[in-house]
């Protein structure tokens, strides 16, 4: 019965199946002590793709608003060289030889090598000249000479840090990160006098394609002004630009007053080797365009404009006025990239129409409008021709008492302002849903570009056309921040639906008040991605 | 989920992946801590350091052997480490006493219960060169090398743990036996 058994095979035998189950407590040890980077990495991904978007929208803000800042005080400076003396060395900022100084940063600088050497042989005034260029600090000599002719080389962060330009060329060259956009315009029906010899030139490219940056080189030789063109390049946003492009400038050097003649001194060599790669990478880029990448969406929207605080556009005495908005309409159209699949850019173009309605105001005209005092004098507003004598007193300014006769048989009426912009958006979509109804959100900025500006006053119970605002920058920003839906008819075809709060940010100079415009949209559109 | 996923998935800090690993080893493994540790809180304290160590290099399994063997290296090597440092002195015993030991038992009598008992009663390196030798198939050697002894005193304490738990048996039968009568 007992069997005389081996010691180690007794055990053997008895642990080969031997298993314990542990506490459950001891679990709950191991799992407290192991770091959980799985869980966090998720999170931080998360936050990273959050703050991304965060990033980017602040960023786009940031350029409108630091081009808004740049604006007020620097208006297209140009230089005259007929006026100027041959010798100008006084472009520290620039580092290509110019005579305007552009507005430019020494970052967009620091970013740049460049080593040039220009020779400017102008045989107009039998001078010659050789500018060095061997840093961006270097003085920029140059003569030009000649009437009517004008350097305005514009050069923002790019890769074309030195330009030089055969008179007869005119070339115009933008870039934008994602999507280059190149042009080159030989103009070659120039006829000026200067002749300018283009000896040497060296480019450095920066290599840092990180950098969306715009480079706009513009020549217009005045015979030729209608063959440049005149398109402005969207600048793409990037991080290296967001706070010094002053891409308002750009659009500025769009339209240069057709009296000067623009030179530029670039090499078309290395010009063209630039426009060569970018077309490579556009190409590369291209490939990797899978499917649907791009889509285009005509839109309107009824859009309704308001402000915050009580202020007003016009004079200080309405700032306590009642003030109603019409509902008008913005129409315009907009391309989109999609960038990855949750995150599109896109730009547009869009026609928006705003007005305002001041009620409460007595308008007349007339000789006894002489007698009126100080706080009638309106410097907001310029009267147009034979209105001269229009007055606009706010009832709610009066005492009823000491009144005049004369306003107390008046009906109080209103003041309607109208403008209207062309809005160019700029603005960065993010999907929060992406299914067949989708969801997103929507950041950005647009530049207005003002092109209709009325005030119409009741006088006399009829609506009369008394001028115009002169407080209304031609040039303006908006910060928008919008709520995106879309619902797919199919995989080309999307109806969108997009509330859109519009902030302006520089639209009236000299406001009363405090007078923060803004305006809401709600743009519907058919949208068809290729 | 096949273990390779599993072990992947470990890898990767997948808490869920960590768990279920847990679940499909722990008792095993907490069987191994338990033989070499003196009580059952030490086992737990070696089972979860063992699985630290486990989950911390578990990209360095290699996919050579079997994943299950490695974790029981591991396991072992955590419970030995307790005692690495705790040189003690035992007696030497003369290799010519090593002779085989056997008992006189009634199989079924002998509670699993009891021998781990009897076990984690041995003095610490008699029942860690037992456990090596007898139950997980170390050599000497190996076990020479791993808690850092001679070959010889491997022999000698393999010797008295298993006189040590023969008497304890002998007693255990003893005792049974006559309650059974």
């Amino acid at each position: 019965m007992n069997d005389k058994k081996n010691i180690d095979r007794l055990f053997q035998e008895k642990f080969k199946d031997f298993e314990v189950a542990p506490n459950d407590a001891v679990w709950e040890r191991i799992s407290e002590s192991l770091p959980k980077k799985k869980k966090k990495r998720r999170v931080i991904a998360l936050w990273w793709q959050i703050g991304g978007v965060a990033a980017m929208v602040t960023l786009l803000l940031t350029v409108g608003v630091s081009v808004f800042n740049t604006d007020d005080n620097q208006k297209f400076p140009i230089v005259n060289t007929e006026n100027s003396t041959n010798d100008l060395n006084n472009n520290n900022n620039n580092n290509n030889n110019t005579n305007t100084p552009t507005k430019k940063s020494p970052n967009e600088l620091n970013t740049v090598e460049s080593n040039n050497k220009t020779q400017i042989v102008n045989s107009n005034i039998d001078s010659e000249q050789e500018s060095n260029l061997n840093d961006s600090k270097d003085d920029t000599s140059q003569k030009t000479s000649t009437s009517k002719q004008l350097t305005i080389p514009n050069n923002y962060n790019q890769k074309l840090n030195s330009v030089a330009n055969n008179s007869k060329v005119v070339k115009q060259h933008k870039s934008s990160q994602k999507q280059h956009r190149l042009s080159s315009n030989k103009d070659k029906s120039t006829k000026i006098a200067n002749q300018t010899k283009t000896s040497n030139s060296n480019l450095k490219k920066n290599d840092n394609t990180q950098l969306a940056s715009k480079t706009e080189i513009k020549s217009t030789i005045k015979e030729a002004l209608e063959n440049s063109n005149t398109g402005i390049a969207a600048n793409k946003s990037s991080e290296n630009t967001k706070s010094e492009t002053p891409h308002k400038d750009l659009s500025k050097t769009n339209k240069p007053e057709a009296e000067n003649s623009l030179i530029e001194i670039p090499e078309k060599a290395s010009i063209e080797d630039a426009i060569a790669e970018q077309n490579t990478t556009i190409e590369e880029e291209e490939k990797e365009d899978d499917q649907n990448r791009w889509s285009i969406t005509p839109n309107v929207a009824p859009v309704y404009f308001s402000s915050l605080g009580a202020g007003s556009p016009l004079d200080q005495q309405f700032n306590e006025n009642s003030k109603s908005s019409d509902i008008t309409m913005s129409y315009g159209i907009a391309g989109s990239y999609a960038i990855s699949k949750k995150l599109k850019i896109r730009a547009g173009v869009h026609r928006v129409n705003l007005s305002q309605t001041t009620s409460d105001v007595y308008a007349y005209t007339g000789a006894e409008t002489a007698a009126r005092g100080v706080d009638a004098e309106f410097s907001n507003i310029s009267f147009k021709g034979g209105e001269q004598h229009v007055s606009l007193i706010s009832s709610t300014m009066m005492n009823k008492a000491s009144t005049p006769e004369l306003f107390n048989t008046k009906i109080a009426g209103k003041i309607d302002q109208k403008f209207g912009f062309i809005e160019v958006p700029l603005e960065l979509e993010y999907n929060l849903l992406d299914k067949k109804f989708g969801i997103n959100v929507i950041g950005g900025f647009s530049t207005f570009i003002l092109n209709e500006n009325e005030i119409y006053a009741d006088i006399n119970g009829s609506s009369t056309l008394i001028g115009e605002a002169n407080n209304i920058n031609t040039t303006s920003f908006s910060a928008n921040f919008g709520l995106g839906m879309n619902y797919n008819l199919s995989k080309q075809w999307h109806i969108n639906l997009e509330p859109t709060l519009k902030y302006q940010i520089n639209t009236f100079n000299n406001t009363t008040g405090d007078f923060k415009p803004f305006f809401i949209g709600v743009y519907t559109g058919l949208s068809f991605k290729f | 989920m096949s273990l390779e996923q599993l072990i992947k998935n470990c890898i990767n800090k997948d808490a869920q992946a960590q768990s279920q690993l847990y679940k499909q080893f722990a008792s095993k493994l907490f069987s191994l801590c338990l033989k070499y540790s003196k009580n059952y809180a030490e086992a737990e304290d070696n089972l979860h350091d063992a699985f630290i160590t486990i989950f911390n290099k578990i990209e360095q399994y290699n996919n050579k052997g079997s994943f299950e063997g490695w974790l029981k290296r591991i396991a072992i090597n955590t419970s030995l480490q307790r005692y690495r440092e705790d040189v003690g002195v035992y007696d030497i015993m003369n290799e010519d006493n090593i002779k085989d030991v056997s008992v006189d038992l009634n199989e079924n009598d002998v509670s699993i219960n009891y021998l781990l008992q009897i076990i984690q009663e041995l003095p610490d390196r008699y029942r860690l060169v037992f456990n090596l030798y007898v139950l997980d198939g170390y050599s000497h050697v190996e076990i020479s090398e791993l808690i850092n002894i001679s070959v010889g005193t491997s022999k000698s304490n393999l010797a008295r743990a298993r006189m040590i738990l023969k008497d304890k048996i002998e007693a255990y039968n003893a005792t049974s036996n006559s309650r059974s009568l």
